[in-house]
């Protein structure tokens, strides 16, 4: 198996604990550039701008902060930041026009203060565990998704009224409550083979199930009768399509970790359905497409506890990346390729993304928080390809190379006269 | 910290492979063409190499269990050498010590196969081992090539040692093993010498004449011009500097001629040889043009002595221009290049750091090889966590051969003569 050190990183200052979802990359403040969104136990919330060890702001929440996201919750085309906390309060924060007002202002310490309160906060159900911001029933409007240890996930939409000036305003509405068999370690959408996003949801022992949307089934089911669905008790199995992966599964009871709408590199190959992967804590590492068939299966022996995608390539296909506790990174292609790199600590947190960590422009970075007070991005993990190769098959796939070959009377099959030539052409023509 | 103005680095890493114990500045050899030799203080010696299997090659690192090397040893150096032709066969030799309680005992093992057919099958040469006691604690052990009157030549093993001597280790065809010979018969400029030896380096030169340069643990460097007949010391050198000496380096630099006139560039362009020492504390140094200025033309390396301790030193052209650029590999974790600016006007040749690449722990030896079979050199650096293999970029040096070729097709229709690919008849000898 390919290893390699990732060196350049940049070290982040971080006093608090956190929860493994309490961490995300998105663009908060809505300049196109991404930044790192971090939540911790006693309610803090911070955000990191570029290679700076000192976060750009803080927030102040209330209760301990189990899961944070970036998305535009409100659909009103731009970012907010929700981070919502185990006692079930749901903060919204508008960075971008604090940002805005700040500046107007020329009060920098009005933004960058400690006591910045959130610009809208409710209350859910409690015993929040992992969120998801996402277009779930197809109408290109963003909902928000809530995942709670008691196995329970529940769908809400934001609700305004349209003379709404600002965001005091609206409220999150209930639009339905699975009920599942095991805990949801994960919460992720995935394009089905007709194109409409489907709600996924980890299950224990390598499994996933499909959350149905049933208020778009139902037609035009207003949001108050799903909920009484939803609460009548028999509703919620009815719209849980259970899936069980097969294979070599030790346990089944093992926690499962999943991610969808992996990047197949073009237009075409989207049409198909999407792409989604599922890792598990003993070690089993997945990659499926919506029509359940199976592209590969990795059996690692590291314990497996976050899965993210990342395109480390740089050709639109989005690479599986899975991370265990000690800290033993995994990058696996669509193809099987898998490149290791061992981050020498344990981890108490990851995730990768884009992050506009140095040039000022978004990059592939992988997040690592330790315990130790500190939270590592490692910027420089592009690679050139995910297979070791070598200069001759490169020049292989350029058109021109056989031709020249031909010319100066190289046979093209000849590996030792290809090498020679080589070696003399870059070592020993140096005009 | 040195600057981050310079440029980066034009490699990429392809693989590490993290060794179970660590090695030593002496702990990294080249094997046959395409082969690396690793030795680990713990007794292990890995091989590693790139398996081309199935048109897919991957990195391999496995280990050769060398013969008669006890459990309890501690592996100070490992050297291997192509016997000189006709013969080619491949001879690795192996110093370590035994500790076994009251009483350390250090050993060399030379393995050489003489069955016809298994002189290059490293499995088979692991076996056949020759087992020298010694009476000095070894250092670093080295081979060079002698050249006899009568065109014949022949690679020995040179092994610096604690009692301020060196020793060298010549076959004796006959017996089919090696055995010690008087160093002075050979290298008469390696007798008296004022210190420990940690490094030593030999450059063949034109005129069947040699540069033989030592670096001691006492700070002294030795430099001595050798007509390889006789042999006879031509002239010799000695400087003293404050620290001990980690490595001493000889290498060919391509200048413009002093007399030459500046608008003909290219054509006048002279060989001159110059000495690279580094030492533990203070500044890298080059004695430029030792051949005849002896070491009166010293020049710095700046910004040398900002990373530790300089470990390991390499001479390779890596932007394939034909001049030499120096790499140095330090303790504090830097690879640094640096590159030789011609004179212009007033203003002497100097070196000039070029780019820098951190790693993940400290630096010990570097090696530049073909491993991929493709006629491009990969840097294999070893690391006291592992061995990193760095390759250069792939695309851009695709873009570089294809436009050689074409240069080279260029020249073949304009001359209507073929001109074969001349060989270079001044191949140099190194370790």
């Amino acid at each position: 198996m390919r290893s390699l050190s990732f060196v350049q990183r940049v070290c982040l200052d971080f006093t608090g604990s956190l929860f493994p979802h309490a961490i995300c990359l998105g663009d908060a403040d809505n300049d196109s550039l991404n930044e790192l969104v971090v939540g911790d136990t006693s309610g803090k919330l911070y955000i990191y701008k570029n290679d700076d060890s000192k976060p750009w702001l803080t927030r102040t929440c209330v209760g301990m902060l189990t899961c944070v996201g970036v998305g535009d919750l409100c659909n009103k085309g731009k970012n907010l930041v929700v981070a919502v906390g185990a006692e079930g309060w749901f903060h919204l924060f508008d960075i971008a026009s604090d940002a805005a007002k700040a500046e107007s202002s020329s009060q920098p310490e009005w933004l960058f203060g400690d006591d910045q309160k959130p610009c809208f906060t409710q209350h859910i159900p409690a015993n929040t565990k992992v969120m998801l911001i996402s277009d779930i029933d197809g109408d290109g409007r963003s909902e928000l998704v809530v995942g709670y240890t008691d196995r329970v996930v529940r769908a809400f939409r934001w609700e305004e009224p349209s003379d709404a000036t600002d965001l005091t305003g609206g409220q999150l509405i209930l639009l339905k409550k699975w009920l599942l068999e095991g805990q949801v370690d994960s919460l992720s959408v995935n394009p089905a083979p007709d194109g409409r996003p489907e709600l996924m949801v980890s299950q224990p022992g390598c499994g996933y199930a499909i959350l149905l949307c049933s208020w778009t089934q139902d037609g035009t089911a207003a949001p108050g009768e799903s909920r009484l669905t939803a609460s009548a008790g028999e509703g919620p199995s009815r719209d849980v399509v259970l899936h069980l992966t097969t294979g070599r599964i030790h346990n089944k009871n093992v926690s499962t970790h999943l991610i969808g709408s992996i990047s197949r590199g073009s237009k075409e190959d989207d049409s198909k359905g999407g792409l989604f992967a599922l890792c598990t804590l003993d070690g089993t590492l997945k990659l499926m497409d919506s029509s359940e068939q199976l592209l590969w299966s990795v059996q690692v022996d590291h314990q497996l506890f976050a899965l993210q995608k990342l395109d480390v390539t740089g050709d639109g296909r989005e690479e599986v990346v899975a991370c265990a506790w000690d800290g033993q990174t995994y990058i696996i292609d669509h193809n099987r390729m898998v490149v290791r790199f061992q981050f020498d600590e344990n981890v108490n947190a990851f995730c990768a993304g884009l992050y506009a960590c140095k040039q000022g422009r978004n990059i592939p970075c992988l997040v690592y928080v330790s315990f130790s007070h500190k939270i590592y991005v490692y910027w420089k993990v592009e690679l050139e390809c995910m297979e070791p190769t070598n200069l001759r098959r490169v020049l292989e796939e350029r058109p021109e190379y056989t031709d020249l070959l031909r010319k100066l009377g190289v046979d093209t099959r000849d590996a030792e006269a290809i090498r020679k030539l080589i070696g003399d052409v870059l070592y020993r023509d140096s005009e | 910290m040195l600057p981050d103005s310079e440029g980066s680095c034009p490699f990429v890493e392809d693989s590490f492979s993290r060794f179970p114990s660590q090695s030593n500045i002496y702990g990294l050899c080249q094997a046959g063409e395409d082969e690396l030799l690793a030795a680990t203080l713990k007794g292990k010696v890995v091989c590693f190499r790139y398996q081309d299997l199935q048109q897919k090659i991957r990195p391999v690192a496995k280990e050769v269990q060398f013969t008669y090397i006890p459990v309890d040893a501690e592996i100070v150096s490992i050297d291997a050498f192509n016997k000189s032709a006709p013969n080619r066969g491949l001879v690795v030799g192996i110093t370590f010590i035994k500790d076994s309680g009251d009483k350390a005992t250090p050993f060399l093992n030379i393995y050489c196969e003489y069955e016809p057919g298994s002189e290059f099958n490293l499995e088979s040469i692991a076996q056949s081992c020759l087992n020298l006691e010694l009476q000095f604690t070894p250092f670093q052990l080295y081979h060079t090539e002698l050249q006899y009157d009568e065109g014949h030549r022949e690679t020995v093993f040179l092994l610096s040692g604690h009692d301020q001597r060196i020793h060298l280790y010549k076959e004796n065809a006959s017996l089919h093993q090696f055995e010690e010979q008087p160093v002075e018969r050979f290298f008469p400029e390696l007798m008296d010498l004022p210190s420990n030896v940690l490094w030593m380096n030999v450059l063949s030169i034109d005129g069947g004449r040699r540069l033989t340069a030592f670096g001691c643990q006492n700070g002294c460097v030795g430099l001595a011009l050798v007509n390889q007949r006789g042999p006879e010391i031509l002239q010799s050198w000695r400087l003293q500097q404050d620290s001990p000496i980690s490595t001493v380096l000889l290498f060919p630099l391509k200048v413009a001629a002093q007399n030459g006139n500046t608008d003909e560039g290219q054509g006048d362009q002279v060989t001159e040889y110059n000495l690279l020492v580094s030492s533990t504390i203070e500044m890298a140094v080059v004695y430029r043009d030792v051949e005849r200025c002896g070491v009166s033309r010293p020049v710095c390396l700046a910004g040398s002595d900002q990373c530790d301790a300089v470990l390991c030193a390499l001479r390779i052209d890596l932007d394939f221009d034909g001049q030499l650029e120096v790499l140095l590999g330090t303790y504090g974790q830097d690879l640094l290049c640096y590159k030789f600016q011609q004179p212009t006007g007033s203003t002497e040749g100097r070196f000039q750091l070029v780019w820098r690449r951190s790693f993940k722990s400290p630096l010990l030896s570097i090696i530049y090889l073909d491993l991929t079979g493709d006629g491009l050199k990969e840097l294999a650096i070893l690391t006291i966590k592992g061995l990193h293999i760095l390759q250069h970029s792939l695309s851009s040096t695709a873009d570089l051969v294809l436009q050689r070729l074409a240069n080279r097709v260029a020249k073949l229709s304009t001359a209507p003569e073929i001109q074969p690919v001349t060989k270079q008849d001044t191949e140099q000898t190194e370790g």
